[in-house]
Parts: structure tokens; sequence; C-alpha cells
């Protein structure tokens, strides 16, 4: 979240994808940071998925993701 | 011993200042966006299959790894994604 | 204060303007010098800061130096406090003391060294935490995402029995001499324990200790997590009486622990954790080199040592950090 933080200070559109059990900890860290970073949430866990299951998980989050970078 | 109930604030007594997102550009069509892979495991695979669908619909990309999850990046690799990248997308943290 | 969200979840003590007063005459620093910045929000805090939590901890004023220093540790890149409150695992802070310094504000490093009952052990880890929280805005459920936590994780810090041994203690192993005051802190899990009421010889009890330190984290992890060994006097006597010296100790038990690879690869004996398959065929250490931190405590009877697993090592995690402590 710093490095998007960062990134944004640059005035760079920026967006993080993190696994659902993060949200209340970016939402925390956002809070802290005093800016509402763009977050888009994938399903837990990661660490076991197959890289066929690892496709469909960024097919669903692709547009959510884009959305976030444009207007 | 009225000084007795004053308690002093243990906490850092600081409100971050609240700023707004970076403006958003009409579409993302023509801009590049850079990848940045946060070195976690399966990371990759996921940014691979953006990758390829952004490649799909025309959208330049760069991809960018930090040295670990655990710590920002290093502000070089943070001074080149900005400089070279109109966007950026970080993945993925579980 | 609870319903601030200043506590750890246990009463602490009120820190009015009095208390925080004489909390501060612990130290010959200015209550407004900045120390550290304290992750995870990076916030720049002054002694007058740590005096306040260490107050509400518990600590008396002659324990604020090693507060102050304990939080000079971990705010360090190589500790890399955020990345520690940030996992998943179940690790936190843990402080090890030595020097002169432990006998004079009565710290614990003998029965239940690892337990409650002593003030200075109870109080000073919990003070650090306290800061943490407090001031860097690190706390369970918002930046601490430990998805089992442990009770150590409320304050843990405890002192070598360095006087009664032959061996140096973890101070001395990192470059220090007797006489000067020095915490160490490392990334940990809750102690286990360590089983061996048979043994007579160095040569059984430490195949016993190696047995139960590979398995530390997971028996599948191999160099890329450390370990803290607590030996116990009597388990440490073992050692000394057959004249054993602690290089010696620490190369034999590494000898032990190195790790045929095919017997941890992913889906060895039926389990699907483990290395990738192109690790076959080596033999790896269970910990890399200074990976296995050796001190020597608790009470002079029972034949049972302590484990304490770690968490990543390196740049990418956490590396012990040691400093003297100053007044």
């Amino acid at each position: 979240m710093h490095d998007i933080d960062d990134i944004e200070r640059r005035g760079i559109p920026a967006v993080m994808i993190a696994s659902a059990p993060f949200e209340d900890a970016a939402q925390t860290q956002a809070d802290a940071l005093g800016l509402d970073i763009s977050r888009v949430f994938v399903p837990h866990p990661v660490q076991d998925r197959t890289d066929d299951e690892m496709h469909e998980m960024a097919d669903l989050v692709f547009n959510k993701v884009l959305d976030t970078l444009t207007r | 011993m009225t000084n007795e109930r004053v308690l002093l604030d243990p906490t850092s007594e600081s409100t971050p200042m609240e700023r707004n997102l970076s403006e958003r550009p009409e579409t993302m069509n023509g801009l590049t966006v850079g990848l940045l892979d946060i070195s976690k495991g399966r990371g990759d695979i996921f940014l691979n299959r953006l990758e390829e669908k952004l490649s799909d619909i025309g959208i330049k990309t760069l991809r960018f790894k930090k040295p670990t999850f655990t710590k920002p990046a290093p502000v070089d690799l943070r001074q080149e994604i900005a400089t070279k990248c109109d966007a950026v997308i970080e993945a993925l943290a579980d | 204060m609870f319903e601030r969200s200043w506590t750890d979840g246990l009463p602490v003590v009120p820190p009015t303007t009095e208390r925080v007063r004489k909390m501060l005459e612990g130290t010959t620093r200015s209550p407004d010098e900045i120390i550290v910045s304290v992750p995870p929000n990076l916030i720049e805090c002054t002694v007058e800061k740590i005096a306040i939590n260490a107050v509400m901890a518990g600590c008396k004023p002659d324990y604020l130096p090693v507060v102050i220093s304990a939080l000079e540790t971990i705010c360090t890149e190589e500790f890399n406090m955020h990345g520690v409150l940030a996992t998943t695992m179940s690790v936190g802070p843990i402080f090890v003391v030595n020097g002169p310094i432990t006998r004079d504000i009565g710290m614990n490093s003998g029965i239940n060294v690892l337990g409650h009952g002593n003030r200075a052990n109870s109080t000073i880890g919990r003070a650090v935490q306290l800061v943490i929280h407090n001031v860097g805005g690190g706390g369970p459920g918002g930046i601490d995402r430990s998805t089992l936590g442990h009770m150590g994780k409320q304050g843990f810090c405890f002192s070598e029995n360095e006087l009664s041994s032959p061996w140096s203690s973890l101070a001395e192993s990192r470059g220090y001499n007797s006489s000067q005051n020095v915490v160490t802190a490392f990334t940990g899990e809750g102690p286990r324990l360590v089983m061996d009421q048979k043994s007579r010889t160095p040569e059984s009890l430490i195949r016993t200790l190696a047995e139960h330190l590979i398995s530390s984290v997971s028996s599948r992890v191999v160099v890329g997590m450390d370990a803290m060994l607590v030996l116990s006097p009597e388990h440490a006597s073992r050692f000394h009486e057959a004249g054993w010296s602690k290089d010696r100790f620490l190369e034999e038990i590494a000898e032990i622990m190195m790790i045929d690879t095919d017997n941890i690869i992913a889906g060895s004996g039926g389990i699907e954790e483990g290395l990738p398959t192109e690790m076959k065929g080596m033999s790896l250490p269970k910990f890399k080199p200074n990976g296995l931190l050796l001190v020597q405590a608790g009470g002079p009877a029972g034949l049972f040592s302590a484990i304490i697993g770690g968490w990543l090592n390196g740049p990418s995690g956490s590396e012990p950090v040691s400093k003297e402590i100053s007044a």
C-alpha cells in the first residue's frame, strides 16, 4: 500500500489487488495514509491454486481493475 | 490531587492529511500500464493473465518486480515505474 | 482507556502527568528527543511517548532504557517490524536482555523464565508492543494479520542466565562483551518444550534437540527460517560437564540437521507441501549459518529445553538485531 501511495503521490493512477481477507487491513492502512487507495479483491486462498484457477481469478476482476484506473 | 486525573495521550496524536486520488484518464487507450509483482507466490501467474488481457485490447504493458512483498519497493524502482508508466497495477497480496 | 483503543486488552496503569514525569527520570535523554520512526505508520516517536506507554504497561522508571533500546532494535530495516506485523504467521518480537542491567532491574532468567511473574520481564516487552499499537498504529485486525498469534505478543522479554554458564552469552556471540548491556530482538512464535529426561551424554542429547529443531515451523522448511533454542541449566550441564564448547555444540548440531531434500520434496510421503521437484537430491542445512540462536535460561531443575520457531530470515524477512542499552 505504501508503494501505491507513493506512485499516486507522483500523479500516476494505481490500483492494488489483494485477496479478500485483507480488506480490513487495506482499510486501516488507507485510513492511516489518508488516501482512499483503489483496491480490488480476489477470493482467498491464493497459494494452493492451479494456473487455470489463477487465470480465472484474473478474468474475474479484469474489468473492475480497469474501472479503478479510468474515469 | 486533581492532576491525578489528567491522562497523557499515548498515541501519535496525528491524523493524516486526506488526499485525493490522482486524476484518472477517460480511457486507457494508447497508455502504458505498469504491472508490479510484489514477489509473493502465484502473483506472476495472475499478472501474466492480466498482461495478456491488456494487450488483447491494445494496451501496452511493462513488468516490474519488487524484491520482497514484506517491504515497500525500493525508491529507485518506484521512480522508474513513475517515469515509464501512465498507470500501475500491483498484485498479488494474500 | 480500553474504549479509546489504548490498551492490549488487559488493564493498564493510567498515564498521569506525575507518573510519566517519574518514568522519565529513568533516562538521561530529553523527553522530546525523537528515538525512532515507529512502524507501520512510521511515526516519529519521542522519549515522552515511550514513557507514557511504559507507565501504562506497568514498567518501573529503571526499565525505561531497556524499553527504548528494544524499540531501537525493531524499528530498523533489518528487523522489518512492519512485515512482522503484517504476516499471517504467528510471530512477534521477542527480546533477550544481557548484561549487568538485568541484575540491577531484577529480570528473571530462572524458574518460569519464558512465563509470567516477574515485573521487568512482563512489562518491558508489553511497553514496546503498546508503542507499536498506540504510536505506530499496528494493532490486531488492522495491520496485524496473524492467523493465530501467540500469548507472547502481549510482550515477550527475558534475560539470559549468563553468570552460571562457561559458555558465551547471546550478546557475546553477537560481538559484545559481558560488561555491556545489550538487548537482542528476534521474531518468533510461542515457545515449545523439548523433553529429554534420559540422555546422560552430550552425543545423545544433541540428537534429541536436533530432531525437534528440524520440525521448527515445518519439517519441510529449510534454510529460510531461523529458530531460538533456550537451553535449560540441566540440559546445558550435559554439554558443559563433558567439556563441549558452544562452538562445538553449534557445529555438531548443524551437522546433524543436514536435510536430505528427497524427503521433503512436494508430494513425498503423500504430503503436497514441500520443496519444488528441482531441488531433489540435495543436502541442505535446516538453518542458515548463525540461524540458530542459543540462549541459556530456565530453572535449576528439569530436563527440558524450549524451541522458539522464527519467521522468514534475510532481506525479505526479519533478521535478529542487537543494540547496546544506553542510559
